[in-house]
């Protein structure tokens, strides 16, 4: 990637530092009224999802990221790796258990993820925030009380993650899940 | 506000075709507007235009222009209208004002546009003391806010906000004021100094009350004349309004020394590398004297963002840089 003037580096950038990808969230250009100028921004590791906070000086140069998002669906796991097709290219593209992580609990077969690439190689996919999910296996349901805050664990068909329920959730029902904070969001009614 | 740099600028909203400011954003800019022009107009000073294409760059430190290149040969845009306001001033103008377009490369933020409003005045005569009264008197006018000015002097706000000396402190102790941005200044004082000033000082002048930062030191003097501080050093007769942390004005005591005014465009000319030129008509008009006079620099758009109590310079224009 061509090497990029600071002054035109803005919220969605990415950069490279330290040999690592890095989403710019945010910058900020400050100086004294007439001194030297500094970019102050908070960067994400891509690969890490760590943020920091980075000061830049004006003037120079940074290497911009060859990072991409593409919307991808879900195929299979082939055993080491979690198979996605290009919807456009019809590509197929295994992506490493690894980059994957917990998301997996979430990963159902035909699901559209956003998958990002990083000088064409996968790092990192972005689930929708909410799926639906059928519960696999729970204790048994107690019905009518849909006030209590009291929880059970319920195990997902599909995946085998178990996320807490609401105690009047039954085998067979399909709720709504958070993918970002893991939790019960709401029951499908039939 | 300290950290307030930090937070993200707010935006204009809605489809990129449309304003970046409310109507009634725009209905209250225009009053301040108004307003500004007759206070001038009871003080006597003209009210004048400037041209936007100027023969020769603006040569402040840290500043870059925008250089055109047009069939008669490069021209610059104003980084403040600084340049025809002295050359009137020199040909016996009397006192000037003007609210001008300027332009600064590169600079883009919550309180930076590359294209902005520049308000600018010369008091014949005065020095920067008597000025700084008067733009605190047209700041208290416009916002509403009362007169009340604190006067720091630049080494005091360090001494009190970052507790150093920024005379005497020492490499190691400025590092470790920096912190983890020390690396990116180390070797350069001055901009080490700098990062302390905007990361570290800044954020608490003009916390309820207009603080003026004065006494700068003589190497960020820019066109100010030099002069014996309290403490017995050279300072430079010069002079920046704080207000929520944000600075809104720099004045000086004009330097009126064409001999040392040039030395310091030359030093400055040499430093960079951006195809700037000299003004050679600004230069001549310094030769044939510029009167003793007080002049001053106002960010309008941040007077405008202030007044209005927004968040961003972006939200005070019909049209801000992003969606020009």
């Amino acid at each position: 990637m061509p090497a990029i003037n600071i002054g035109e580096v803005s919220k969605g950038t990415k950069l490279i530092f330290d040999n690592a990808p890095w989403l710019v969230l945010e910058v900020n250009y400050v100086k004294p009224g007439k001194g030297n100028a500094f970019y102050k921004m908070r960067v994400q590791n891509l690969l890490t999802r760590y943020t920091l906070e980075k000061t830049l000086r004006g003037g120079e140069k940074v290497e911009g990221a060859d990072v991409t998002d593409t919307e991808m669906q879900y195929m299979y796991f082939d055993g080491s790796g979690y198979v996605f097709m290009d919807k456009t290219s019809f590509e197929q593209l295994t992506i490493p258990a690894k980059a994957v992580g917990d998301d997996k609990d979430f990963l159902l077969e035909n699901m559209d993820v956003w998958v990002t690439l990083w000088n064409s190689e996968p790092i990192s996919l972005r689930l929708p925030n909410t799926v639906t999910m059928e519960v696999d296996y729970t204790e048994p349901a107690v019905k009518g009380d849909t006030q209590s805050r009291v929880m059970k664990p319920a195990k997902l068909k599909g995946t085998g993650a178990t996320v807490p329920v609401p105690i009047f959730v039954a085998i067979g029902d399909k709720i709504t899940v958070n993918t970002q904070t893991r939790e019960y969001s709401g029951r499908v009614l039939k | 506000m300290p950290g307030s740099a930090m937070s993200e600028a707010p935006g204009p909203h809605g489809e990129a075709w449309r304003p970046s400011a409310t109507r009634e954003a725009l209905r209250q800019r225009a009053e301040l507007v108004e307003r500004t022009r007759r206070f001038f107009a009871d003080r006597g000073v003209l009210e004048v235009d400037t041209p936007v294409l100027q023969g020769g760059a603006n040569l402040d430190s840290g500043v870059l222009p925008f250089r055109l290149e047009l069939p008669g040969g490069p021209r610059f845009l104003p980084t403040s209208p600084e340049h025809p306001l002295k050359r009137l001033l020199a040909a016996g103008s009397g006192d000037v004002w003007t609210l001008a377009p300027a332009f600064r490369s590169q600079e883009l933020g919550r309180l930076h546009s590359p294209e902005f409003r520049m308000l600018e005045w010369y008091r014949l005569g005065w020095d920067d003391t008597r000025l700084l009264d008067e733009v605190v008197a047209l700041f208290a006018s416009l916002t509403g806010a009362p007169a009340q000015l604190e006067v720091l002097s630049w080494r005091e706000a360090f001494r009190r906000h970052a507790g150093i000396d920024p005379h005497s402190v020492d490499d190691q102790t400025l590092a470790r004021v920096i912190g983890d941005d020390a690396a990116i200044v180390a070797g350069d004082r001055r901009a080490a100094l700098d990062l302390v000033q905007v990361a570290r000082v800044e954020p608490h002048l003009g916390i309820g009350r207009w603080t003026a930062l004065v006494d700068y030191p003589a190497e960020a003097s820019a066109q100010a004349r030099l002069r014996t501080g309290e403490d017995g050093l050279q300072v430079a007769a010069r002079f920046e309004v704080y207000r929520d942390g944000i600075e809104l004005a720099n004045g000086y005591h004009e330097l009126t020394d064409a001999a040392e005014l040039a030395s310091r465009l030359e030093a400055e000319l040499r430093s960079r590398s951006g195809g700037e030129l000299h003004d050679q008509r600004f230069a001549e008009a310094m030769r044939a004297g510029l009167p003793d006079c007080a002049g001053v620099a106002v960010g309008f758009d941040r007077l405008v963002m202030l007044a209005l109590r927004l968040p961003s310079v972006a939200l005070t224009r019909a049209f801000a840089w992003e969606r020009q």
